[in-house]
């Protein structure tokens, strides 16, 4: 009877040992499969924020070619033109050369060629003096200059802004990255929206400028959205304690109450399909965070909103610079 | 013996602009401002030829200035030049500005010259289409005499056309240019509506041919593929005279449609006004091989009587 009991005691403890066994294996796969499946969404994720990044840089190319178009415009007409206005003074030269050699060629020893000759060079003299060719390509030239001196600036903001050629930590100055972003935002803000800037003084921070300059265009991008029939951009800077603090307000419709909770969420949009990949502000908060900073909103309906974007200050740097070269 | 000076008004927000335009027309009458309400005085006040006009500016849009100077001064061709190509704007450009070119910055200097000279010329020889459109009366008639091709392979957007037109106008459909060119052939047909493209090809090719040989011809088109080069081609190649993106709504495209109608009674009878809508002839090379051969003769010797007037060229 015993040896019966055990008998099916062992034979439960070797089921259950079986059971457990099998549940075990089960759970392994289920595990191995949540771990494949995290993977693929981290792919996934990455793959997504570098699209992102790749969009960013799209957008910021086409503002930029875009700003390029009108100086571009003109100093390519005035050097043509001042091509032009060179060919036409030549030939001028040339008649006037030919007078010359007329007036040379011509008998002094004859009292009466005096008087011909005389009205002759003051012709002569009068077309010389009468023609604004060159002073017109001059300033058309100064212009050309000018445009020039443009393109090269947004040429030069636009590698500083992607950073292209350094991708780790540097001592950044804020007011900086804010005109950075400004100039590839320009052509979104440019006809309706009036920008003011409040820069103060500011320590610099660690940062990854290519990061940084994401965040403030994305922020900037957002606020001339909300104002599709123009208003205020206002951005300020400041230091409070240990903080560096940035300010994108706009006076555009504000953000919903309900919407507000969701706003850093990884794929919430309120633009129609296709139009928002519900990344922008999530990754703004992915990189203010990674920087040891922090992002606030305060917003009104119909009045606008405010994100504020803050970054310990560093001081190691700060004595750095504290210190005499 | 000589022509007065040609008068050209341009407005541009960037003073440099301005300037470096009147270097290159400084064989023409010039005034350049930064400010579209004195343009829009300016335009019928000097009484110029061409208007050249850039697109953003912070006070007032190109198109809006166009808009206002067409009704004030209707006489003047109006040209805009532009470093952003948005589809919006170039819509604009079309449905409201009704800009005899589109021209983007950086411009080539000879053909923005040649296309002023060319505008001023029309402005001054050619009368002018007022733009209150016809009478109630003349409406009723041109919409019974007036035929109206559609040039649709989309089933679905066929039916809703039918649905939207059928009740006014004498509508026919056509899904591909060789039935396009039978219809034309047989009847009088004074407005074309079509898509950019269908299974058949580029039909935009077709539209800017059939410009070319009868300016008179208003052609409307209505598409879900635009973009914005498309659309800019369409003006400088095909004077289109109204862009309009799918889905198509039954207001826009009876406005639409009755505008293109007025239009075309207007220049039948105004023969000389359609040079206008002038477009430049297409090099060989650009016309597809499908349209060079048979069609592109067809087009050519579509018979004047069927189209209502004397053929312009």
């Amino acid at each position: 009877m015993i040896e019966a009991i055990l008998g099916f005691v062992c034979l439960a403890l070797g089921g259950f040992a079986w059971y457990s066994k099998q549940r075990a294996d089960k759970a392994q796969a289920r595990l191995a499969e949540l771990a494949a499946d995290l993977e693929r969404i981290q792919q996934t994720q990455s793959q997504v924020i570098h699209t992102t990044k790749l969009a960013s840089l799209g957008q910021m190319i086409a503002g930029v070619a875009h700003e390029m178009n009108t100086p571009i415009g003109f100093v390519k007409s005035n050097v043509e033109v001042v091509r032009e206005l060179v060919t036409e003074h030549r030939e001028l030269i040339k008649k006037c050369l030919h007078g010359f050699d007329l007036m040379l060629a011509a008998d002094l020893s004859n009292p009466q060629m005096i008087e011909p000759m005389r009205r002759a060079m003051t012709k002569v003299r009068a077309a010389l003096a009468g023609d604004e060719r060159l002073n017109d390509g001059d300033d058309l030239l100064k212009d050309a200059v000018d445009g020039l001196v443009q393109i090269a600036n947004l040429v030069k903001n636009l590698k500083g802004f992607a950073r292209v050629d350094r991708d780790g930590m540097d001592a950044l100055n804020l007011n900086e990255c804010i005109e950075s972003a400004l100039t590839i935002a320009a052509h979104q803000l440019r006809d309706r929206v009036e920008v003011v800037k409040e820069y103060a003084q500011l320590p610099k921070i660690n940062g990854v400028a290519s990061q940084i300059n994401q965040v403030l265009l994305n922020l900037i991008t957002n606020a001339a959205q909300a104002m599709e029939e123009g208003g205020t951009l206002t951005l300020v800077s400041r230091r409070s304690g240990d903080q560096v603090e940035i300010d994108v307000t706009d006076t555009g419709a504000g953000i919903p109450d309900n919407v507000m909770p969701k706003i850093f969420d990884p794929f919430f949009t309120t633009k129609p399909v296709g139009e928002g990949t519900g990344l922008g502000l999530s990754i703004v908060h992915k990189i203010v965070q990674s920087h040891g900073g922090s992002i606030k909103v305060r917003t009104a309906p119909k009045k606008g909103s405010t994100f504020t974007i803050s970054f310990p200050v560093d001081h190691a740097l700060l004595k750095q610079s504290a210190e005499p070269k | 013996m000589t022509e007065p000076r040609i008068r050209v008004l341009c407005i541009d927000d960037e003073a440099r602009i301005l300037r470096a335009l009147k270097a290159l027309f400084r064989d023409m009458d010039v005034r350049t401002t930064v400010d579209p309400a004195e343009a829009i005085r300016w335009a019928s006040e000097f009484d110029v030829d061409v208007i050249v006009c850039d697109q953003r500016m912070p006070k007032m849009q190109g198109i809006e200035v166009l808009r206002e100077i067409r009704m004030a001064h209707p006489r003047a061709m109006r040209i805009l030049l532009t470093g952003y190509a948005d589809l919006s704007a170039v819509l604009g450009s079309v449905n409201e500005g009704e800009v005899f070119r589109y021209i983007n910055k950086p411009w080539d200097n000879n053909d923005l010259r040649q296309t002023v000279q060319l505008a001023a010329k029309i402005a001054r020889d050619t009368p002018v289409v007022l733009d209150k459109g016809i009478d109630d009366f003349s409406r009723d008639q041109a919409r019974r005499e007036v035929g109206i091709l559609v040039i649709e392979d989309d089933p679905e957007t066929q039916q809703r056309m039918r649905e939207i037109l059928q009740p006014h106008y004498q509508v026919r459909f056509a899904s591909n240019p060789d039935r396009a060119l039978q219809v034309l052939e047989q009847h009088e047909t004074g407005v074309v509506i079509s898509e950019t493209a269908g299974q058949h090809g580029d039909f935009t090719a077709l539209i800017k041919a059939l410009k070319q040989y009868h300016p008179h011809i208003a052609t409307v088109v209505v598409t879900d593929r635009a973009n914005a080069q498309t659309a800019i081609d369409l003006i400088n190649e095909g004077q289109v005279f109204r862009l309009l993106l799918k889905p198509v709504r039954m207001g826009s495209c009876r406005l639409s449609v009755d505008a293109a109608v007025g239009r075309y009674w207007q220049l039948k009878q105004n023969p000389q006004a359609s040079r206008r809508f002038l477009v430049a002839p297409r090099p060989d090379a650009l016309i597809p091989s499908w349209l060079a051969g048979s069609l592109m003769q067809r087009i050519r010797l579509l018979p004047s009587r069927l189209l209502g007037m004397a053929r312009a060229h």
